[in-house]
């Protein structure tokens, strides 16, 4: 004889089975591809931690703190620090490389955590090299209104000259004549393309992704680079459009990303 | 699985992708003019629905996108003037500040390789992004649209027959007006219907036309009317103002130059030029007559003017006006939709 719960339970378990069905249809027929599955015991994750440190002290770079370029003297207080990293790739020891599918990452120094690009999907492996792009490649560029770290709405594109601003440092210093700097760089054509793939071997070390494991790459980035061959801010405190300028600076700034160690 | 089954599955999955009003397609989707060269935009990533389409018409017409919801696209893109402004040289941006060239008109812009009167933007679908911020224009940002449109339940509604998702987007309020911007098409005036075969010119019409092949067509190329590049049409010699073209290229031999426009129901998108400075056809036809201003960067083409009779003048005019499209100019589907 049923008992009452026992024929709650019955029609809970068809009330389940029934919805256990209908969403098991609904993933089916649903057209959209599901963009990050979970990971498996085949791949894991790979964090790469971009460390901001200014000049070759080691202090910590952050936002509306009062800092001196080693170069250029200049006082300066940071407001705004922004770029693109895109397109990583992980080089495995067979030679065979991982491409990270929709590569794109925004570290944005005012949103804690931007500064962790997380590549999911990483099959199981030991990987020797990484490769990756600071800024964003040109075919990105001339496609049309994209999403997520692309979006327009980041405040990161020329709105009256098509283009991703790659870099924006923006802040206040007293040597500047305005008493404030911006410099917008950017450029993916010609003479003017700021775009540049940089390489990291792990030097003897291999990053060893596990299975539904996260292992970090720790990186160094140093903005008083973009200074390190540029003019004094008493010269050129504004930059908003591709250049000659906008180059170098983004070049120099590119150049001193360091790989500093790997952890498990 | 029994093959009955399999098809019912089939089917399933296919409605689930399709949206919107299929059954209206023939009536507005993109065709190309038989006559026309292929499109440059092709909605790529952005494929064609009516419910897309729809979304963007609205958008196009709510000032909604602007910083004080005065301002719409349509307040200075009009479509009984071709989608130019209003009689105006520059038009008037939120609150009242003054633009710096001539609002354009708006036409078979699917075809355009780049937009702007300097060729900045290089994508249909980051167009709008530059009137929406520009402060003399809308004066809003992207973010805060963003915000408007997703506290809008009758917005979430429309971006989710769009789109699959009722949460607002930048990327998906441009695309949607990409999807209506590319709809605006204009090939059905007179001039069309004769490069058809259709119609027959008066004589005033030929007589402009071949004036119209001889000394215009090699920039405003037939059919589109543009070439879509660019040039310094003899109108000043002093750039400071406005250095057009050379503002985006950084390079001085593009200094004053600017698009050749599209004369595509230019009868009604006065004033001319990109600053607006000519209010009639006869003041342009002047200009290219004996108006001609020397200068390094100036189109070898024009060399001192055309000299026209008063009579070539008034032919090319007369051919000029049959590039109106009544039917493009009162097309319901590009029209304000009544709520």
């Amino acid at each position: 004889m049923l008992t009452l719960s026992g024929i709650l339970y019955h029609n809970m378990k068809n009330l389940f089975i029934s919805a256990a069905l209908v969403v098991a249809a609904l993933s089916v027929t649903s057209c959209k591809k599901d963009d990050n599955p979970t990971p498996t015991s085949t791949t894991g994750t790979v964090e790469i931690n971009m460390a901001h440190r200014w000049g070759n002290s080691t202090t910590n770079f952050l936002l509306n703190m009062e800092l001196v370029h080693p170069m250029t003297n200049d006082t300066m207080t940071f407001t705004t620090f922004k770029y693109y990293v895109s397109n990583i790739k992980f080089k495995k020891a067979d030679g065979t490389w991982y491409i990270h599918p929709e590569s794109y990452f925004l570290v944005d120094l005012s949103t804690s955590g931007s500064e962790i690009l997380a590549v999911p999907n990483v099959p199981v492996g030991e990987y020797t090299d990484m490769e990756y792009t600071m800024g964003v490649d040109s075919l990105r560029n001339v496609s049309g209104a994209q999403s997520g770290a692309l979006a327009v709405a980041n405040n990161m594109f020329w709105s009256w000259n098509s283009g991703y601003i790659m870099v924006k440092a923006e802040g206040t210093s007293p040597n500047s004549g305005s008493g404030s700097f911006a410099f917008h760089l950017g450029g993916f054509m010609g003479t003017n393309n700021v775009v540049t793939t940089n390489s990291v071997n792990f030097t003897g070390n291999s990053l060893t992704v596990t299975g539904g494991k996260t292992t970090e790459v720790h990186m160094i980035v140093n903005p008083a680079k973009l200074w390190h061959s540029a003019a004094t801010l008493a010269t050129s405190s504004s930059i908003m459009m591709p250049g000659a300028t906008a180059k170098t600076m983004a070049t120099d700034f590119y150049s001193g990303i360091t790989f500093d160690h790997l952890h498990e | 699985m029994r093959p009955i089954l399999f098809i019912v599955a089939i089917s399933v999955f296919l409605f689930s992708c399709k949206k919107g009003e299929i059954e209206n397609y023939k009536e507005w989707g993109f065709e190309k003019p038989s006559h026309f060269p292929e499109p440059h935009y092709k909605f790529e990533n952005n494929t064609q629905t009516y419910d897309r389409f729809d979304l963007g018409r609205e958008l196009f017409y709510d000032p909604i996108l602007s910083l004080d919801s005065t301002i719409s696209c349509a307040k200075c893109h009009a479509q009984t003037h071709g989608f130019a402004d209003h009689n105006v040289n520059f038009s008037l941006g939120v609150n009242n500040t003054v633009g710096k060239r001539n609002s354009p008109a708006l036409s078979n812009l699917a075809w355009y390789p780049n937009f702007m009167w300097d060729g900045g933007i290089n994508h249909i679908e980051t167009f709008s992004f530059a009137p929406i911020t520009n402060p003399l224009e809308m004066h809003e940002t992207m973010s805060n649209v963003v915000a408007k449109l997703n506290a809008s339940a009758h917005y979430k509604e429309k971006f989710k027959k769009a789109y699959g998702s009722e949460t607002v987007t930048d990327q998906n309020l441009l695309k949607a007006l990409a999807q209506f911007m590319s709809m605006m098409i204009s090939a059905d005036s007179k001039y069309d219907n004769y490069v058809l075969g259709k119609t027959t010119f008066t004589s005033a019409e030929e007589n402009g036309l071949q004036l119209f092949r001889t000394h215009c067509a090699s920039c405003h190329t037939e059919p589109l009317t543009s070439s879509f590049g660019f040039a310094n049409n003899g109108i000043d010699s002093d750039f400071s103002a406005d250095l057009g073209r050379g503002l985006v290229t950084q390079d001085p031999n593009d200094n004053g130059k600017f698009r050749i426009p599209s004369l595509r129901n230019v009868a009604l998108t006065y004033p001319y030029m990109h600053d607006g400075r000519f209010f009639t056809l006869s003041q342009v036809l002047d200009h290219y007559s004996n108006g001609i201003v020397q200068s390094s960067t100036l189109d070898p083409s024009l060399g001192t003017g055309f000299n026209f009779s008063s009579q070539e003048k008034q032919d090319i005019i007369t051919f000029l006006n049959t590039l109106t499209d009544q039917n493009y100019l009162a097309n319901p589907f590009l029209a304000e939709k009544k709520k």
